[in-house]
């Protein structure tokens, strides 16, 4: 078996196959484990999600998070930091969106609640709540180290008997009587009788090589990440009105990414100076208190965007075994956990709470899309 | 957004001089300075500049940053941003100035990344003690800031840079208890070395630090000798006890901006570190942006100049500026790049620019019409390469590492006893090939001469020395000394060069030291002259015994 | 001699030590960006001027590579830390 991607998706699929016994699994990474989307991201985890499958994996995911090291026997630390995820409202839609949106998040345990504008200071006393109708609020969001959690996974998979190829490229596949046969690397050829195709935004293109036609593109986000100061804010606040997110690490930098609805389709992950500009003055103007904090770096990764910015989990048509489990549209990280579970009980034949046929590439032509309120 | 035809990056000695020639043929230029005054490290350079005229050898560097900077602010086509930080260089070729509190953009037609180098760094325990500075620090503390960083100091490093401000140091009153240089030779020029040496101040080759220690602050050192395999030898270890310890342990190309352009980078080593790949033309591998000066590998600060001239050149004639007399220009800065680096002392940087080429080669930005600057010295333009060392001191001489001439070193250019008899006469102390050639333009009988270029010793024919002692305060390395054995009965007048403080008066006694710094004895100081506004070195003629005239070297007040 | 570099600084920026990176090298990382990642090496203000050389010989030391061949961390823009309102400023400035 072979994964194509170490990333966060990658790295946890091989950890649960692992664990249930899969330990002939090769995973085959271009760069070092997570130099794609998992490195560049904000590691955010929200459990503040509007459609049922997503907080569904979303709380699942969380509780793993909290005991990951546990769980993977790891001897680093996962960097988990639950200070909360403020979600502010700006519009009427907007909040009206945010009553049903708890509705569906208590139906599956998650512990998040309304707050008016006295409660949104009371949880961040320097922000500017002019403009705003309210907000949400779940203690219990947070985020991690994407670096640590992955290399959690990887280590885990590892001592179970994975196989990890780092800095090498994945060019093709060998299909053999509808079945995926080996895999085509430029350091040699690999036989595999299953591919797991988690290649985040180049998962499309990796389809592609076995004539799959996958709605998956590349979209670059941009992030940028500021000198640490003293602690003055736990919680990620987020607006989908206003488009961005901003939290303080542990560390004490603060990170903050913005939404750029005009970014087009692309695999750039260069920086840009109107990003930067836009993101610092989106975000002072609802927390002043930062403006003289100093940028001390911006970057920028690529999400990998499906038409329903939800995930795509399913076998290509013409190359039996070969799966692609990409698509996570900017969220994979905070559902690994789950999601790797649930594609690992289904590769070993196990039986799971989750319906995997949900997440099948077949809902785009059968109009089913999995539609999310929710997100940046 | 600010549009400008060219964009200067860094106001040092490269971007100074990018700026002045890209302007003087029509370019419009912007020069983005990050502190309050341009000029970079020649600010703090407070000796005398190597090389030839032609890169203003014989000026104090301050002097040289002064006389550029005056020239660029009554430039038309100049304008200069301080205090403006460039913060970076975009996809779409914007670059960003931090500019008066503002976020600035500019929209360069060309731009020239003339950002200079940091200092290296060295990892052993205590190394972020307070009193662990790099040796560009102190300098800016004691020759920007006037503040005397030390009472005693450790030197780490003895390449130009750890000798510079040694004697520098030295000047300001601070007590260097050694210069300590890993490798078995001394990596800076012989004479900075030797003027050093004449102070007091030991260099210990193949010694390495081993830790700093102090409870709050450095409080001393630690330090050992090396084997062959560079590893500390057990049992020579030694503490030295300092409240300062300065890392002058080489340079690296500061070269950020280049790597967020995303320019093609690459380490070479013999250019200290990574660089970006640049053509003939000191164009990178992004189109129209182009690099000088130590971004784009370690050089003295004559080579920086020439290297900004050319960049600003070659920046005007590709914005059609110029016209027919921009190729000979540009032909005239590779010249004087190749021979700058013609010599033994250039050997490294030849190499490291040989692999420079055909990485640009590789990269498809190499313009065959014209020859590389850095090859120029092979391909025949301006001067001969030495390859092979025709050194008058064998490569084993003591003077490699201890930076005192031996005797043998000293029989070779003494002069002979019959000139010593026919009156004063200039003995010249300079046994490396170093670009420099100010003694052979001082001298106006022609006694001084470099046969092939300024990377020759200086041949002295003692024939057409008058003794006349211009040449002293001119020599950029303190190396030349004129001795008038007919003084007196007994005595000798031995004139030297000075650059301490306090100045000594004629008539007083002062210590004669030898060229280890140790003292012979004490002797009239006869005359005492100033070596001018611009120039201000001292001449001092002491009055000492006939058969100490080849062993006085130095001055010391009493 | 002792070990002492655990007072041995490596990265000025962020503290850490030459015993922190070492023992990233004893468990397996390979590359400056993975060592950047677990011990924050070269993510200050400087972005590793100064320790990515140092981290750089101590993996081409372990791994017997050149140091042509350690891969670099690349620098990212700003090369100074630049404040949210000078920035916030100019957006206002420029988009009213």
């Amino acid at each position: 078996m072979v994964i194509v991607g170490g990333g966060i998706i990658g790295c946890s699929v091989a950890f649960e196959l692992a664990k249930r016994g899969r330990r002939d699994v090769l995973v085959i990474e271009q760069g070092y484990l997570t130099s794609g989307a998992t490195g560049r991201c904000g590691a955010g985890i929200r459990q503040q999600w509007g459609s049922v499958l997503n907080a569904a994996l979303a709380v699942e995911s969380t509780q793993i998070f909290e005991n990951l090291e546990e769980h993977t026997g790891y001897e680093g630390d996962c960097g988990l930091n639950q200070g909360g995820y403020l979600l502010v409202a700006y519009t009427q839609k907007e909040w009206e969106q945010f009553q049903r949106n708890l509705d569906v998040q208590h139906s599956v345990g998650v512990d998040s609640y309304a707050v008016d504008l006295e409660g949104i200071k009371g949880i961040v006393p320097h922000i500017n709540t002019d403009g705003m109708l309210g907000a949400c609020f779940c203690a219990k969001d947070g985020h991690a180290d994407p670096f640590h959690c992955t290399y959690a996974y990887a280590r885990g998979a590892q001592r179970m008997g994975v196989d990890i190829e780092t800095y090498t490229q994945v060019l093709g596949f060998e299909v053999d009587g509808g079945r995926i046969s080996s895999v085509k690397t430029d350091k040699g050829n690999v036989g595999a009788n299953v591919v797991l195709n988690c290649a985040g935004n180049r998962a499309a293109q990796m389809a592609a090589l076995v004539g799959d036609e996958l709605p998956i593109a590349p979209e670059r986000h941009q992030i940028l990440i500021t000198e640490p100061v003293a602690h003055i804010m736990s919680p990620m606040v987020m607006s989908f009105h206003r488009h961005f997110y901003v939290q303080q690490t542990p560390h004490g930098s603060v990170i903050m990414g913005i939404g750029d609805p005009s970014e087009p389709v692309g695999c750039n992950v260069r920086s840009s100076w109107q990003f930067l500009e836009h993101c610092a003055w989106l975000v002072t103007q609802t927390l002043p208190a930062f403006r003289n904090l100093r940028v001390v770096r911006q970057w920028a990764g690529s999400y990998d965007m499906s038409p329903d910015r939800n995930p795509i989990i399913s076998e290509a048509g013409g190359a039996e075994g070969f799966f692609t489990i990409a698509g996570f549209s900017g969220h994979g990280f905070m559902v690994a956990p789950r999601t790797a579970i649930l594609v690992a009980n289904h590769l070993t034949g196990l039986e799971d709470s989750l319906d995997i046929k949900r997440f099948s590439a077949s809902r785009y032509k059968e109009g089913e899309l999995l539609l999310e309120p929710s997100v940046v | 957004m600010k549009a400008v035809e060219v964009m200067v990056i860094g106001g040092g000695p490269a971007g100074l001089c990018a700026a002045l020639s890209a302007a003087s043929l029509g370019a419009k230029v912007l020069l983005a300075e990050r502190d309050g005054t341009p000029g970079g490290q020649l600010v703090k350079q407070t000796h005398k500049f190597f090389g030839s005229e032609k890169q203003y050898a014989g000026d104090r560097g301050v002097h040289i940053a002064q006389m550029l900077l005056d020239k660029a602010r009554v430039d038309s086509n100049i304008e200069i941003w301080t205090d403006s930080a460039v913060l970076s260089i975009y996809e779409d070729g914007v670059v960003t100035v931090e500019h008066e509190g503002k976020h600035a953009k500019v929209k360069p037609g060309r731009s020239i990344i003339a950002t200079g180098a940091a200092e290296k760094f060295l990892s052993f325990p205590g190394n972020d003690l307070p009193g662990v500075y790099g040796a560009g620090a102190v300098q800016t503390l004691m020759n920007v800031s006037g503040v005397k960083p030390a009472e005693r100091v450790l030197m780490v490093g003895a390449g130009n840079i750890g000798l510079i401000v040694s004697y520098q140091l030295a000047q300001a009153g601070v007590k260097v208890e050694a210069v300590i240089e890993g490798a078995a030779r001394i990596g800076g020029y012989l004479v900075h070395a030797s003027k050093i040496r004449r102070a007091g101040i030991p260099i210990m080759t193949r010694h390495t630090i081993l830790e700093a220690f102090g409870e709050k602050q450095v409080e001393g050192a630690v330090i050992a000798q090396l084997d062959d395999n560079w590893l500390p030898v057990a049992g020579t270890e030694r503490k030295i006890a300092c409240d300062a310890i300065c890392l002058a342990v080489g340079l690296s190309p500061l070269a950020e901006l280049a790597w967020q352009a995303g320019c093609e980078m690459a380490y070479i080593k013999e250019l200290s570190g990574h660089v970006p790949i640049v053509n003939e033309f000191l164009e990178s591998t992004i189109s129209g942006i182009y690099c000088a000066g130590d971004v784009s590998g370690i050089e003295e600060a004559s080579a920086a100049m020439v290297e900004g001239r050319l960049a600003g050149i070659s920046v005007a004639v590709s914005l059609g500026h110029g016209g027919g007399a921009a190729e000979a220009m540009q032909r005239e800065a590779m010249g004087e790049l190749g021979e700058l680096r013609a010599g033994l002392m250039g050997r490294h940087i030849r190499e490291g620019l040989a692999k420079m080429d055909s990485l640009a080669a590789e990269f498809g930005i190499r313009n065959s019409e014209f020859k590389t600057p850095h090859a120029a010295a092979e391909l025949g333009i301006g001067c001969e390469v030495q390859d092979i060392s025709i050194s008058a001191t064998s490569p084993a001489s003591a003077l490699f590492s201890s930076g005192v001439p031996a005797n043998e070193d000293i029989a070779k250019i003494c002069p002979s006893d019959e000139r010593f008899a026919a009156g004063p006469v200039a003995v010249v102390e300079c046994f490396q090939e170093i670009p420099c050639n100010p003694c052979v333009k001082a001298c106006n009988r022609g006694a001084i001469a470099m046969p092939r270029d300024i990377n020759d010793m200086p041949a002295l024919n003692a024939r057409l020395c008058n003794g006349c002692g211009r040449c002293i305060p001119l020599c950029p390395g303190l190396a030349i000394f004129v001795i008038d054995m007919d003084y007196g009965e007994d005595l000798a007048l031995v004139k030297l060069p000075y650059e301490y403080v306090p100045i000594p008066k004629a008539g007083q006694l002062a210590l004669g030291l030898d060229r280890c710094g140790r003292e012979l004895g004490r002797y009239e100081v006869v005359r005492v002259m100033p070596g001018g506004k611009r120039n201000m070195t001292h001449t001092v003629a002491l009055a000492v015994p006939k058969e100490l005239a080849m062993e006085v070297r130095a001055v010391g007040v009493l | 001699m002792e070990n002492r570099d655990s007072e041995t600084i490596v990265c000025r920026c962020e503290d850490v030590t030459r015993e922190m990176i070492l023992a990233c090298i004893a468990d397996g990382y390979e590359t400056l960006d993975e060592i950047k990642r677990v011990t924050r090496a070269g993510m200050g203000p400087c972005q590793g001027r100064t320790c990515r050389q140092l981290i750089a010989a101590e993996l081409s030391r372990h791994y017997g590579v050149s140091m042509e061949e350690v891969l670099m961390t690349t620098f990212r823009p700003p090369a100074k830390p630049i404040s949210l309102g000078v920035l916030a400023d100019a957006y206002a400035s420029e988009n009213g």
